[in-house]
């Protein structure tokens, strides 16, 4: 594209005052920016005006000297193809400089003016990735329980082909052996009739859902919008997106023999046998029975989580004995009761009907006897230990677990490291992972959706909740997390709903979150590919297949977006239209480095776009200051972060760099899960390629910034400055 | 100790208000913003989970059932919406029906308070405290009076009180200021008071 | 503006400065009052003892039918435990037919019949709320400049219903006090019991109560304390030397009601319409600053 390129200034929000505007200017001049435009408020609907009024006569490359690039989104933003590069002179220089000397400050700005303006002369406007052939639209499900149900029906009502897969004969998954549920409508007093038979109806005759009973999936290959489903009963089927639903699994009982005397009498239960038992009409006869929660839950020993729905269906369950029996003796044993919402309500009539709740502590409560049971636990309420006599049932409230696969990642290695002790990690984690399929994933990092804890599929899932790290498949209900029925099924909708949105995002040739809308992608300069399978391997989402000769087989839809491979890979084959090595490359070169003498030192900041910036924006805002010999520059993740540009900056002189990202670890936030844990990794290698440069390791920083840390960012950024002052400049300066 | 359902159940239908506290979870809000939770030795979450629990004896003997000041913080504080302060008074008058006297110098003081309301239709601040004072017999009584002669004088000197507090009673409660239809006010509270029995019993 | 005055057994004794300047307050603001003939006793939180549920209810029923019979004009209540007696009752028979016609049998015994028609309302409520705060300022003569008072509502003036001021954090009282020129004050416990429905027979313990209250308005700068209900200003002014001998406290507060300071800015007499000499702690130079 021929780059018609045009500089604009905005003099407002203290930006005038504190800069000389002329050397600014000059700056970008050296990057290729050679015309530039003021404005007093280059934001206000006049400024936006003039700006637009360019771009209509032919301005393409827009370089907006003014304020954050997460600030005025909306104003600074002209259509897919007018490139736009912002500076943020307010939140990084002028309002986060006030300790700063004049000329330090204009160093600032003028650095930040070379780095924007490279950077846009170096970036093309980005061409959406289309798929070949025809976008398939329809959603696949693979069960047909709640979930798995109201995904179905909310995706079908939506206009989408569904088909729905069931490995069982028959639709309903546990709904079939459910008595009655709890009450769910106000005013919450009475327990209200299994919505199977309403559900199966609606599904069997809803035009757009096509049922596959007693099947299974063989085989699922492709990515969003074009993925092939091979299923046992020799169906093959073409969707865009697909949602697990495969529900839950009891915990064994008999793992509970020692704890809980569970085998001894055959009255005491789980509440699984127990609903049977209501559903049968077996319930006669009962004066006195217990309920014992966390029966195996929260319990290092057994589920070490909760599992969310065992106290409401207790509660149901001792209205059960309470209808057939008004005088019947009902207990409670719990360690919390946790019916949040509106399962609370429930709680609550249990307690009215005269259900008594016995609060016990950690330890399990004794259960003797055969015919008749005894039952001796603490009550902490009252601190004594206290016994139930003459119990006819004791039910064990035992939890679920998902019916999915583990799947244990070997730990990140970094590239280089000692590959017979790699080969080592990875053959440890493989034989913890499970070795059964729901989908059978022809993917190159293997049949399963990754998991976390507890084989429960891995997600960001405070940001994206049905998001797996397989883009176009969402997990729905009780796989996805321990959860009651009524949010499985609101489940069902929400990932029904996301599935759309991948076929639709697939079909404009963006991405899917974090990054919605992106329409730029990872393109592979295939000929100089090494085949080191460092980006097969590191992609937090799978996205990249490989070929038999270990050739990268990249699948766009798939794809998030963050960079991870280019950070990975050696040979630096892989970019963006806008988001290169040669990009950040360039723009770390095109900062200024001031001699030796002149005691100005310079340090980088590579700084996560989705939290750290955020964090160093609200600083800023906020008021506070911090060293004006700083530069930052956004990545989009800390994964995205290659080392040459370690090295580069290193031998152009700068003094240091912070890589400043998300929490790593199990409880990571990093939007694409793996980014600040292999920067992380990747930084703890760089030793060598610094002792090898005579270069001290403290030069380098891996700062975790949360996007609510806006108080932590001066610190960190002063502490660094004073390491830097002790270990002195960096000898390369003038090189 | 033997869980026993008997006492609760007698709780819930006997005790005015008994039945609210089904709903208590135990969470103890209650107890936390009493303003005598520190004289008591059970708080009212502790005293329903000894009801659970069939304390029939612990319960209706305790004076803590008794030492409500009527502030009702707990009950505008309870997330369960239990009237707990309700339920505590239901729960005093009900040990005193059953001729228990968990606190008896509130006991008398409520006594000679109700009398004073059924004999004449009101109360006269003056005449309660020598009828409280005079349930111990005379001597004691005067005893008891003479005590408060500091506080009488203090409100008769501000004349915020007639002097025949200070003549012996029985000379003028005949002379007290009674309302015109206490006979018929007297009708109504035996027959409500009939109603209430017949519950209790 | 048409009201019957629920007085109450404590504003014919102990209280009777209460009933002085709210008749004073009233006559200064067009506000007519009207007593309801031959009215008994509320029974008050302590009548569980001697009395039961049913009797509690059938005393304020009473009351309430003779209101009904007599105007029905909204009843105002100036103490505390007579508004929550009244008011809890009336709610209790508007919200349950059952139960109003049981008590109807039981009131039918003295030729009475409620049908739930009267509204019961708190003194502060009828201040606020149908007088207002800008109607009290313009009625205002003798600005109480340079008091520093401690509204104080205690418990019953809001709770349990919170009707027409908030149960945790009330302000009518603040306000009306702040129109007459006065510097509230900030303090604590301004919502806390002071223990008086026991005070009398459980002293040893209700006396830190009193203690706290006072020493807490002290503490944010009040030289006075305003109240809106007669146990209230009774039990926190006329204990306070049992109170200082059982805990060691030295208070020394005075204790007036809103309608006192209120007759007092008003322009009235300070022995007459604000009966300032019926206080046991009197105001010293809590009101100096206003001559009184």
């Amino acid at each position: 594209m021929s780059k018609k390129v045009c500089g604009y200034l905005c003099k407002g929000c203290g930006i005038g005052d504190a800069l000389d505007l002329g050397g600014l200017k000059k700056a970008a001049g050296e990057q290729g920016v050679k015309e530039f435009k003021e404005h007093d408020v280059l934001c206000s609907p006049e400024g936006v005006a003039m700006i637009q009024a360019d771009v209509d006569a032919g301005t393409n490359a827009l370089l907006i000297a003014a304020c954050s690039s997460r600030a005025k989104t909306d104003e600074f933003s002209f259509g897919n193809q007018v490139l736009v590069e912002r500076v943020s002179l307010r939140e990084q220089v002028v309002w986060c400089s006030a300790e700063a000397e004049d000329d330090d400050r204009q160093m600032l700005g003028e650095d930040y003016m070379r780095m924007g303006g490279v950077k846009l002369t170096k970036s093309e406007p980005p061409a959406p990735f289309q798929l070949e052939g025809e976008v398939a639209k329809a959603v696949l499900v693979v069960g047909g329980g709640i979930s798995g149900l109201n995904a179905a029906i909310a995706a079908a009502e939506a206009g989408s082909q569904v088909y729905l897969v069931e490995k069982e004969a028959e639709l309903g998954g546990f709904l079939r052996t459910i008595n009655k549920l709890g009450p769910q409508t106000a005013p919450y007093r009475e327990l209200e009739d299994n919505p199977l038979p309403a559900l199966l109806e609606k599904v069997s005759g809803h035009a757009n859902i096509k049922t596959f009973t007693g099947a299974t999936v063989d085989k699922t290959e492709g990515a969003p919008g074009n993925f092939t489903i091979s299923l046992s009963n020799g169906e093959s089927l073409r969707a865009g997106a697909i949602i697990q639903a495969t529900g839950w699994t009891p915990y064994d009982p008999e793992k509970l023999a020692g704890d809980l005397a569970y085998g001894s009498s055959p009255n005491i239960v789980t509440n699984v046998q127990f609903e049977q038992k209501a559903k049968e009409g077996g319930l006669g006869g009962i004066n006195s029975i217990a309920f014992i929660q966390c029966a195996g839950s929260r319990d290092a020993n057994h589920l070490p989580y909760c599992s969310a729905f065992c106290c409401l269906v207790s509660c149901k369950q001792a209205m059960y004995v309470k209808q057939a029996n008004p005088e019947a003796s009902v207990y409670v044993i719990y360690k919390d009761v946790r019916t949040p919402s509106q399962s609370e309500e429930v709680y609550r009539e249990a307690q009215r009907q005269g259900v008594i709740f016995i609060r016990r502590d950690e330890a399990y409560p004794t259960i003797t006897g055969s015919d008749k049971l005894s039952l001796e636990t603490m009550d902490v309420l009252l601190n004594e230990k206290v016994s139930l006599e003459e119990l006819d049932m004791v039910v064990l409230a035992t939890g679920m677990k998902p019916n999915n696969p583990k799947v244990v990642e070997a730990p990140l290695v970094a590239f280089g490291e000692d590959q017979e002790a790699a080969k080592k990690l990875v053959e440890e984690a493989k034989a913890q992972t499970e070795d059964w399929s729901v989908l059978n994933l022809q993917y190159r990092q293997g049949p399963n959706l990754p998991t976390l804890k507890y084989a429960m599929p891995d997600s960001h899932f405070i940001c994206f909740p049905y998001e797996t790290r397989r883009t176009g498949i969402y997990t729905s209900g009780t796989v996805r997390r321990p959860m009651r029925l009524t949010q499985a099924q609101d489940d069902g909708v929400g990932a029904a709903m996301k599935a759309i949105q991948a076929i639709r995002a697939a079909e404009a040739g963006c991405a899917v979150h974090p990054r919605s809308g992106d329409e730029s992608f990872p393109e592979f300069a295939m000929q100089r590919c090494t085949q080191c399978k460092r980006c097969t391997e590191e992609c937090p989402f799978g996205a990249i297949n490989e070929d038999e000769k270990a050739n990268p087989l990249p699948n766009p839809t798939r794809c998030r977006r963050c960079g991870v491979c280019m950070g990975a890979c050696p040979e630096r084959i892989i970019s963006f239209k806008n988001y290169s090595v040669d990009i950040v490359g360039s723009q770390i070169k095109a900062i200024e480095v001031p001699e030796e003498d002149e005691e100005k030192p310079r340090v980088v900041v590579l700084a996560c776009e989705n939290d750290a910036l955020p964090a160093i924006d609200m600083a800023a805002r906020l008021g506070k200051s911090w060293s004006a010999f700083v530069r930052f520059i956004p990545v989009r993740c800390l994964g995205s972060v290659n080392l040459v540009w370690i090295a580069d900056a290193l031998s152009s002189g700068i003094d240091g760099l912070i890589l400043m990202g998300c929490r790593r670890g199990d409880d990571y936030q990093c939007h694409f899960i793996k980014g600040s844990e292999l920067a992380n990794v990747r930084m703890s290698k760089i030793s060598e390629t610094l002792q090898r440069l005579v270069l001290e390791s403290d030069r380098i920083k891996v700062a975790e910034v949360g996007i609510t840390d806006h108080d932590k960012v001066a610190g960190i950024i002063n502490e660094f400055m004073e390491t830097i002052d002790s270990v002195g400049p960096n000898p390369y300066k003038g090189f | 100790m033997d869980y026993n359902q008997t006492f609760a159940k007698e709780v819930y239908e006997k005790v005015d208000s008994g039945d609210e506290i089904k709903v208590c979870m135990q969470c103890g809000v209650c107890g936390a913003t009493c303003p005598l939770r520190g004289e008591m030795k059970y708080g009212p979450r502790q005293i329903w989970s000894l009801i659970r629990a069939g304390r029939r004896d612990e319960v209706l003997n305790n004076p803590d059932i008794m030492l409500c000041t009527s502030c009702y913080t707990c009950q505008v504080r309870c997330p369960r919406g239990v009237p707990i302060m309700e339920v505590m008074h239901g729960l005093a008058h009900y040990a005193l029906a059953q001729g228990i006297v968990p606190r008896a110098e509130t006991a008398k003081f409520g006594k000679a308070f109700w009398e004073g309301i059924y004999d004449t239709g009101r109360v006269d601040e003056a005449v309660v405290p020598i009828k409280y004072c005079l349930q111990d017999g005379l001597v004691a009584g005067l005893k008891k009076s003479l005590g408060m002669m500091d506080i009488g004088l203090a409100l008769m000197k501000a004349k915020r009180m007639k002097p025949k507090m200070f003549i012996p009673p029985n000379i003028f409660i005949p002379g007290v200021h009674k309302i015109k239809g206490v006979k018929q006010l007297q009708r109504m509270l035996d027959k409500a008071a009939a109603i209430d029995a017949a519950k209790e019993a | 503006m048409d009201y019957f005055l629920y007085y109450g057994c404590s504003l014919e004794g102990g209280g009777v400065h209460y009933m002085i300047s709210t008749e004073a307050v009233a006559k200064a603001l067009g506000i007519n009052f009207h007593e309801i003939e031959d009215w008994n006793c509320c029974g008050a939180s302590i009548a569980y003892i001697g009395g039961n549920e049913m009797q509690s209810i059938v005393l304020n029923a009473r009351n309430l039918a003779l209101a009904e019979a007599q105007g029905g004009y909204d009843i105002v209540a100036p103490c505390s435990s007579c508004y929550i007696m009244l008011n809890k009752v009336n709610r209790e028979l508007q919200a349950h037919p059952k139960l109003m016609a049981q008590v109807n049998e039981i009131l039918a015994e003295g030729g009475l019949k409620y049908s739930g028609q009267i509204r019961v309302r708190h003194i502060l409520d009828l201040l606020y709320h149908d007088v207002g705060v800008e109607k009290i300022k313009a009625a205002v003569k003798k600005p109480l400049t340079g008091v520093k008072v401690a509204a104080y509502y205690g418990c019953q003036t809001t709770r349990p219903f919170g009707e027409y001021d908030s149960c945790e954090n009330p302000h009518t009282q603040d306000d009306i006090l702040a129109a007459l020129g006065a510097e509230v004050v900030e303090f604590g416990h301004r919502v806390k019991c002071c223990g008086s429905g026991i005070f009398l027979t459980e002293i040893d313990k209700c006396a830190y109560l009193v203690k706290d209250i006072i020493e807490s308005a002290a503490a944010g700068g009040a030289q006075i304390i305003s109240t809106a209900c007669p146990m209230c200003q009774m039990n926190l002014e006329i204990y306070q030397q049992r109170v200082n001998a059982i805990t060691g406290a030295n208070l020394n507060m005075p204790v007036v009601f809103v309608t006192q300071l209120m007759a007092l800015a008003f322009g009235g007499d300070k022995d007459g319409a604000a009966a300032l000499n019926r206080l046991v702690v009197p105001s010293g130079p809590a009101l100096q600053a206003v001559g009184a």
